[in-house]
């Protein structure tokens, strides 16, 4: 029997294309002359701690696959094709190819019946991988030298209510860290989501996309109630950002609804230890930040309100 | 060049179980009524086909494909265990062209998209199947801003509209869209298929019945109250397009099928002119 598996760590990971645009690896096909420096910067310093941390996979939770019956699992051993963003193709345009950690797949899947969820296994080898996956997976780790998983957003807080769909959440997440435990699995778990979520209509221009001085947040509201929930991250008070967050969420429109966050906090029992925000910055308005819990260093559990969701 | 026009239009649902697997028998009202919406249309002799889909979604504005011949392997995001849909087809770039033109002239925010490999989306590639089958036809394809309201909708539809005119076209214009947009959030058989949500069927009904006999105004000013109730296929904006694209005046509607597909509510809507 393998060894116990763990969640090394957990990070908020954006996904704007504009990041990969701005840094133009081989893999992308438009150019560019640079952009979302802050942004791009802090994923190189993830990338460092998670090159040392050697994790055997990267699970990444994406609100780009929206799934209406159930939560889906990627379940084919690889996944390679070009993945053109509908929203931005003129900023990504992205061959991809990558390992699927299938039998952890697997194990996620059983879970996930095992908490009472719906939930189904993508097998289908011709399926194209959605832009929220491969940039938050390839800001991680552009080497692609680490099998994935990608789960799917079900869109049960939109369709239902934010209260049906983060009690979801909590069973995704308590089923993720039970198939890592079982599996033996060293993990790095990725919540795909930006933060305040309002953005601009239309590109400052089109012709330079990257021009950062017309980049900034949203609005100055926006910022305040981004500044506030990375604060509490900073704190590490679970309870109060627990509390916040549907607030946030009506506030700000954050992405964070779609459900990765709060499964991500749940899979690793809503850690009660400071958060390291690596930045912070505006992707055409949004609010991004790049941030990282490291179960490595602390108490990996936590004795408040959310203990053991 | 002779004043071009549309021929025909039509409603139509997007969803994949209508064509796959190829094999099925299932929905079987629906599916005669798109494959007898298809062959209405030929008969009209068009040359192009305008197709407006729901399931391509835009945010920045609106979209049109401008690719000469878009082609490539589409896997649906949801139902990707039904098989996949392949295409090949060929863009009226003159006309796409022609509808951005006049889009933004009138004040639309609409870009050309010309890119390897973007994703068609699957309502498109419904209706292709049932209206393009061996893509003898040139096409046009439409994105639905989410954002868009009734007044941007008319106004792209007119952009069409006028374009079609401009170059001389018969066209066929086409709404890929649902009706009522609940539907089974657990796996079900497709013999257990109804129509889901409270009263939708009743909404549903009662929206085709404005639609058939005529009354369009009467029905775009019933569609936030309609949308609100059965959660509309993105608030049933395609009818507006396409009522954009037709004008209201000797048109005449008929409902051709209706009926559930996982729960939401389909129909297929002939407009004659």
């Amino acid at each position: 029997m393998s060894q116990k598996g763990q969640i090394v760590s957990g990070y908020i990971a954006p996904h704007p294309p504009h990041l990969v645009y701005g840094e133009n690896p081989p893999q992308n096909i438009p150019r560019s002359t640079g952009g979302w420096e802050v942004l791009r910067w802090a994923y190189d310093n993830v990338r460092e701690k998670i090159k040392a941390q050697k994790p055997d996979v990267i699970i990444v939770h994406t609100p780009h696959w929206m799934t209406m019956v159930g939560h889906h699992i990627t379940r084919v051993p690889r996944l390679k094709g070009l993945s053109v963003d509908p929203i931005f193709p003129h900023l990504f345009r992205y061959n991809f190819d990558t390992a699927i950690d299938v039998d952890l797949a697997d194990a996620i899947y059983d879970e996930a019946i095992a908490e009472g969820m719906t939930a189904k296994k993508m097998t289908n080898p011709n399926f194209r991988l959605d832009y929220g996956t491969i940039v938050t997976s390839h800001m991680l780790n552009p080497d692609w030298d680490i099998p994935i998983i990608s789960l799917s957003a079900n869109n049960s807080p939109y369709y239902f209510s934010l209260n049906v769909g983060i009690e979801e959440m909590f069973k995704l997440g308590r089923a993720t860290r039970r198939a890592i435990e079982k599996t033996g699995r060293r993990a790095v778990l990725a919540a795909s989501n930006t933060l305040s979520h309002y953005h601009f209509d239309r590109e400052p221009d089109p012709n330079l996309p990257e021009d950062m001085s017309k980049e900034h947040v949203f609005s100055h509201q926006n910022y305040l109630w981004d500044m506030r929930v990375l604060q509490l991250m900073r704190e590490g008070n679970m309870d109060e950002l627990m509390k916040v967050l549907p607030q946030f969420i009506d506030a700000t429109s954050a992405e964070v609804k779609s459900g990765g966050l709060f499964w991500m906090l749940a899979a690793m029992d809503f850690p009660n230890i400071p958060a390291k925000v690596h930045g912070y910055w505006s992707v055409i308005a949004t609010g991004n930040a790049v941030v990282e819990w490291d179960l490595t260093k602390g108490a990996n559990g936590h004795q408040g309100a959310y203990a053991h969701a | 060049m002779p004043d071009g026009q549309i021929v025909k239009g039509y409603i139509v649902p997007g969803l994949p179980h209508l064509v796959l697997p190829r094999d099925s028998s299932s929905r079987a009202e629906l599916r005669n009524a798109c494959r007898l919406a298809g062959a209405n249309a030929r008969q009209a002799r068009p040359d192009v086909l305008v197709i407006f889909s729901t399931q391509w979604i835009s945010v920045l504005g609106h979209m049109v494909q401008t690719r000469p011949n878009p082609k490539g392997m589409h896997v649906d995001e949801n139902w990707y265990a039904l098989g996949d849909l392949p295409y090949d087809f060929h863009t009226d770039f003159d006309l796409a062209k022609r509808t951005i033109e006049l889009g933004v002239a009138a004040g639309l925010q609409i870009r050309p998209v010309d890119f390897e490999g973007f994703p068609v989306d699957t309502g498109t590639l419904v209706a292709l199947d049932f209206f393009n089958p061996k893509n003898e036809l040139p096409v046009v394809c439409i994105a639905c801003n989410i954002y868009a309201g009734r007044e941007e909708e008319l106004k792209l539809g007119q952009a069409v509209h006028d374009a079609i005119r401009a170059l001389g076209r018969r066209a066929v214009v086409i709404g890929s869209s649902g009706l009522s947009g609940h539907w089974f959030t657990k796996d079900i058989q497709d013999s257990e298929d109804r129509i889901v949500g409270d009263g939708d069927d009743a909404e549903n009904r009662r929206m085709l019945d404005l639609i058939a006999s005529g009354k369009f105004t009467e029905a775009m000013d019933a569609m936030p109250e309609y949308a609100r109730k059965t959660g509309a296929d993105m608030q049933f904006k395609a009818f507006f397009w396409l009522i954009g694209a037709l004008g209201s005046k000797n048109v005449k509607a008929k409902t051709l099928g209706y009926g559930p597909v996982w729960g939401s509510g389909a129909a297929v809507i002939e407009f004659s002119l």
